[in-house]
């Protein structure tokens, strides 16, 4: 029942739009007719832009060529002589008709390719963002995977090896699996939605709420940093998939702690910005390089020549932020602070009301 | 944790790795570890060792794992701890709203392993409340107490001011310590079977509710939230 209702809906739009725009003509006919009350002159202009303003703002063919036929026709009974009755036998009959019908195709046909085109550019731009992103995400997977295989063959093969060293080696094992889990978990993430036209799962939920999960996540493996948070009197609600928005926080977050240096504390501020709900990340660290702050979603933020280092996923966990805030109709964007430090802020749009008791 | 005797745990997993690391931890932590590696085998088992707690990997091969609770919650109030993988938010609730008892997502630990069991099968021993409440009618979480006679909540020896919606939902919390509470089941208790779920005063009441007890209501130390599922209080001492 709801699948027919969603497809309908679009279908009602359109014939509403027609009936307007045909309506309106009729009436502005009508009007002219009354001033001169020979045969109308205006009646067939004015139809025709109705006919090429129905194919523009309707889907497909179907709504142009129907009304250009009845335009045709009520031309024909309403505004020539004789007034109210058909006269098939009019010269210039057919003309018109032609007129009418040619102008609609051609518009539909325009209306139709422009709307397609703009799809199948929205259509590459995912692919290729999701091209990259898989690029990325396998050349970040091989390195701590070589690492693992390399220690666990060592483990293996050299019953030798002192205590210290074989702790040594398993910490470096568990480090890079967590990597690992972390990796796949922006993965799984961003499939919950890339799939195109699946619908985020959104609930009410309270900002500060998320970012207090988050945090609490974020603490327990990296005690060493603190934060903060700015929350505005109010609580702000805001629909979303809790679980993806605590997904962005935690990237933020893990994202100080792995290339901010030097960062010890981070500061959350929630804002109200009238229906915005306004989340800034700010840390004490380094700041943001020019280099980052020219492509920050890029997904491969590591120069080429650098000497890879394992623990270089923000591209991947920024980008991955960028597509959950977007797919909530928000948006994401970094910054330095004047007095030295990032700042990611992103916003979402949140609920009217306020809740007080 | 009742008598010397080890406690039977069953795992159900199909993942010959992850049994084989549950079935190591928890004889090392002095568990008598049973194992079944699908549905059918772990209802045999079930009815014939009788476990003290079951660990229950929700995708097995032969059967849905939620089939399991359903079958085992019609006869047994045996502790199940669901184990999933993160991301499935909506099958950990309906577990639990099926009668599991806890969960744990995968990538757990071993501490993180035992303290859960260990809740869960202390919840099962003292059946309707836990051991402080019955006891003087007080559960203490740090500088929390909550008062069950009193209907207060007191933080370092001073009163926090909830409202009486506000008592309810941590009292609830407060009798089931260390295990996650769903939001379907804290509406349900707070109004009743037939109340329409509005999950949005529940999150409301929460976010006053941490303003009031939270000595640093950024990093709630008494209130968890479990994203998607429910909230979880900090075990009581």
């Amino acid at each position: 029942m709801l699948k027919y209702a969603h497809k309908l809906k679009p279908i009602l739009i359109d014939v509403l739009k027609t009936l307007l725009l045909f309506s309106a003509a009729t009436l502005i006919s009508l009007l002219l007719s009354n001033i001169n009350n020979d045969n109308n002159p205006f009646a067939v202009p004015v139809f025709i832009l109705a006919v090429a303003l129905i194919a523009r703002v309707t889907q497909g063919y179907v709504y142009g060529i129907v009304v250009s036929l009845v335009s045709v026709l009520c031309v024909n009974y309403m505004f020539t002589y004789p007034f109210f009755e058909f006269d098939m036998s009019i010269a210039g009959y057919p003309l018109t008709f032609a007129a009418m019908l040619g102008v609609s195709i051609i518009i539909s046909t325009l209306t139709t390719q422009i709307k397609r085109q703009e799809r199948l550019r929205y259509a590459m731009e995912a692919e290729k963002t999701r091209a990259d992103l898989l690029r990325s995400v396998s050349h970040d997977l091989r390195t701590p995977l070589t690492s693992i295989v390399g220690s666990c063959s060592i483990l293996l093969d050299s019953p030798q090896l002192d205590r210290a060293d074989q702790r040594e080696l398993l910490l470096g094992i568990s480090k890079d699996a967590h990597w690992l889990i972390r990796v796949t978990e922006n993965i799984l993430s961003l499939t919950k939605f890339s799939t195109s036209n699946v619908q985020l799962r959104k609930e009410s939920e309270v900002i500060e709420e998320i970012v207090g999960s988050a945090i609490v996540k974020f603490r327990k493996n990296h005690p060493s940093i603190s934060v903060r948070v700015d929350r505005p009197e109010h609580i702000l609600l805001c629909p979303m998939d809790a679980t993806l928005i605590e997904q962005v926080l935690v990237n933020l977050f893990e994202n100080v702690a792995i290339h901010a240096e030097n960062a010890d504390r981070i500061t959350v501020r929630i804002e109200r910005k009238s229906d915005r709900a306004v989340i800034a990340v700010e840390d004490n660290g380094a700041g943001f390089s020019n280099d980052q702050l020219s492509a920050p979603f890029d997904g491969h933020c590591t120069p080429r020549n650098a000497v890879s280092d394992n623990h270089r996923n923000m591209g991947i966990g920024l980008s991955v932020c960028r597509s959950i805030v977007r797919a909530h109709g928000g948006d994401i964007s970094i910054g330095n602070l004047a007095g030295g430090g990032a700042s990611v802020r992103f916003w979402l749009p949140c609920e009217e009301e306020d809740y007080d008791e | 944790m009742m008598n010397s005797t080890p406690c039977k745990i069953l795992i159900v997993e199909d993942d010959p790795g992850i049994r084989m690391f549950l079935k190591t931890t928890l004889s090392t932590n002095g568990c008598e570890p049973l194992v079944a590696a699908t549905g059918r085998e772990a209802l045999e088992m079930i009815t014939s060792h009788c476990p003290d707690c079951v660990l229950l990997d929700l995708g097995l091969p032969d059967m849905d794992g939620t089939e399991i609770i359903k079958n085992v919650r019609a006869w047994s109030k045996i502790p199940i701890v669901v184990i999933s993988a993160r991301g499935s938010e909506e099958d950990k609730a309906r577990a639990l709203d099926l009668g599991a008892d806890d969960y744990l997502v995968k990538p757990f630990g071993a501490i993180e392993l035992m303290a859960r069991i260990r809740t869960a099968i202390r919840h099962t021993v003292t059946v309707v409340d836990n051991d402080g409440i019955a006891l003087n009618g007080l559960c203490r979480v740090g500088e929390l107490t909550i008062d069950y006679r009193k209907h207060r909540v007191f933080l370092s020896g001073r009163d926090t001011g909830l409202t009486p919606n506000e008592f309810r939902i941590v009292a609830l919390l407060g009798k089931h310590s260390g295990q996650v509470v769903t939001y379907k089941a804290i509406l349900r208790e707070l109004w009743g079977p037939y109340a329409t779920h509005d999950n949005k005063i529940l999150r409301v009441h929460m976010a006053n509710i941490r303003r009031k007890i939270e000595p640093n209501p950024d990093e709630p130390t008494f209130i968890f939230t479990e994203v998607g599922v429910g909230y979880r209080m900090a075990d009581c001492d």
